[in-house]
């Protein structure tokens, strides 16, 4: 094979992949901050790309599609946080026996009742806005517009994540939050405030990849469980708790995607990933990245 | 009557979820994986070797217990969230793999199995199923009542002491997985020569999601809870068909504001309205 479709479809591969960090990012986050897995991110990428879809077609047109992405995730957010202070926040404020399963069960549910409310509310059928912009070419790579901008989009956001984290006063309560719950209160850091908005943000970032991706993969009610499991996979290839693993493990889950797709068979492009997740598992079952997993 | 027979079907499967969820705090989100290999085992040695059905189901039984007797000791190490990760990867992979394999079984499509009886009605296999439910629930209120139950028990409650007071952890807790997942798998080996169609569908997150849900209804520290609650869950879904997805927002619903606001579940329900009545007598 020569090289330069090679580097297209390494480029692919690392396109798709960056996209797939948003989710990755925003389990882990929520993870470093509130220690809880919140199995129900995919349907906040559901719910994005909904929002993104009605705003566009009922409101705001689909010339204004770049005025309507920021306002999807921020909604998606607004609801991320309701739900925090409704379901979660009780996690750590009243109840103080078996954090990890009433969080997985709750989130599970959660799952559950947005995929269903979707069916309900907006029936079975899948919606496709239009494309953002005409296809362009990335250096080798002919590539779809909208994937570009989805690209562009999530390279943006990340970046922005992580000048919040790095550089602000409130990424600094967020990292310590996330070194030490109790340490972060005696240092007069709001704790419920935080995990709230903690949980807002991670959410938010799902439910951008949503809103980025709903030209390119479509928007309809299932739409949240194969990126939950994409999430997850990476979540398990890069290490739970970790932001550099998260950031690697999505870009090896989009190249080795783009990769198997082309050398073995597209059909199996969802499998690869799968193969990959064994992998680690089998080897280092805490991920590449991740914090050894101690009884606390 | 189809209706009481999944219901039994389901509640065997909350029931032995519960004994290693609710029971030993090994919160294993692979339970409705185990059932599948239990019913695509059974299946598969029927068509292809011919074997009675019912040993077929003992094997399949056996086949999804020992898969589970695996996974526990692979896992042994993993912290809750890591099991449920660990699990969670184990589920989807081998419901991934059924679903390719499809030299083998047929993938989506659905592989068609033998039924048990010839009968058309299905009050055969709901005796059947009645039978394996009480069995099935006899067995755990014996092991939960015996040493090992305290043992299991004290592993959900706090592992190190546990182990500092000479319990086995390791060995328990391969044992609990193999237990659990060989009664899962029993009963959708059973389930599959009942319905006489399989599919990887089965094979599903959101089937355990159905399960947790069962179980979180009927009361997740009790015994009959799970039974309660897959019952209540499976005539209220087919009393509400009508509706369609809308059960499901229902039960998640409700599983919310149980866990919200009453986990102790329906049983927590009855038992208080059995004190109260007691105390009012007295």
């Amino acid at each position: 094979m020569d090289l330069t479709l090679l580097t297209q479809y390494v480029l692919a591969g690392l396109v798709i992949g960056v996209i797939y960090c948003l989710m990755a990012v925003g389990i882990t986050f929520i993870y470093s901050v509130m220690k809880m897995i919140n199995w129900a991110m995919g349907e906040f990428y559901m719910i994005g790309g909904y929002a993104q879809y009605l705003l566009i077609a009922s409101w705001l047109g689909p010339q204004r599609w770049a005025l309507a992405l920021p306002l999807a995730v921020l909604g998606v957010a607004a609801l991320g946080m309701v739900v925090q202070r409704v379901l979660l926040r009780p996690m750590f404020v009243g109840q103080l026996e078996r954090l990890d399963e009433y969080a997985t069960i709750v989130t599970i549910s959660l799952t559950v009742l947005f995929r269903n409310l979707a069916v309900v509310v907006f029936g079975p059928y899948q919606f496709s806005p239009r494309d953002y912009a005409p296809p362009f070419q990335l250096g080798p790579l002919p590539i779809n517009g909208s994937r570009f901008v989805a690209f562009l989009g999530a390279v943006v956001l990340l970046g922005l994540f992580a000048a919040v984290v790095r550089r602000t006063w409130f990424g600094l309560a967020l990292r310590g939050v996330a070194q030490n719950r109790l340490g972060a209160i005696a240092a007069g850091i709001n704790l419920p405030r935080i995990d709230m908005l903690a949980f807002g943000i991670g959410v938010g970032l799902a439910g951008a990849a949503g809103a980025l991706l709903a030209p390119v993969f479509l928007v309809y009610p299932e739409s949240g469980a194969l990126s939950t499991v994409k999430g997850f996979e990476i979540i398990v290839i890069g290490g739970l708790g970790s932001l550099p693993g998260s950031i690697v493990g999505g870009l090896l889950l989009g190249l080795v995607e783009s990769l198997g797709s082309v050398l073995i068979s597209p059909a199996f492009r969802d499998v690869y990933g799968f193969g990959l997740l064994l992998l680690i598992l089998a080897l280092r079952p805490t991920g590449l990245w991740g914090e050894q997993a101690r009884e606390a | 009557m189809h209706v009481l027979t999944v219901a039994l079907y389901y509640a065997i499967l909350a029931s032995s979820w519960n004994l290693i969820a609710g029971y030993t705090g090994l919160f294993s989100l692979a339970h409705h994986v185990f059932a599948g290999i239990g019913a695509y085992a059974s299946a598969l040695l029927v068509i292809r070797t011919g074997i009675p059905i019912p040993l077929g189901i003992a094997c399949g039984g056996a086949l999804a217990g020992a898969a589970g007797y695996t996974l526990g000791a692979l896992t042994l190490r993993l912290r809750t969230l890591y099991l449920a990760l660990a699990t969670w990867a184990f589920a989807e992979s081998i419901r991934l793999v059924v679903s390719m394999e499809y030299g083998l079984t047929r993938g989506d499509l659905g592989l068609a199995v033998p039924k048990l009886f010839r009968a058309v009605s299905p009050t055969p296999y709901y005796e059947v199923f009645l039978g394996c439910t009480a069995a099935a629930v006899a067995g755990l209120a014996l092991l939960l009542r015996s040493r090992i139950g305290y043992r299991l028990r004290a592993i959900r409650d706090d592992e190190g002491a546990a182990r500092a007071a000479g319990v086995n952890t390791v060995r328990w807790k391969r044992f609990v997985f193999g237990l659990s997942s060989g009664i899962a798998g029993l009963a959708g080996a059973l389930y599959g020569h009942y319905i006489g169609l399989l599919s990887p569908a089965a094979m599903r997150f959101d089937e355990m999601a159905l399960i947790i849900i069962m179980v979180i209804l009927g009361g997740q520290r009790t015994l009959a809870g799970p039974i309660a609650g897959a019952v209540v869950i499976e005539v209220a879904s087919e009393a509400l068909r009508t509706y369609g997805q809308l059960r499901m927002v229902v039960f998640a619903l409700v599983v919310l504001a149980v866990m919200r606001l009453y986990p102790a579940g329906l049983m927590g329900i009855v038992r208080a309205a059995i004190i109260s009545r007691g105390r009012d007598r007295s």
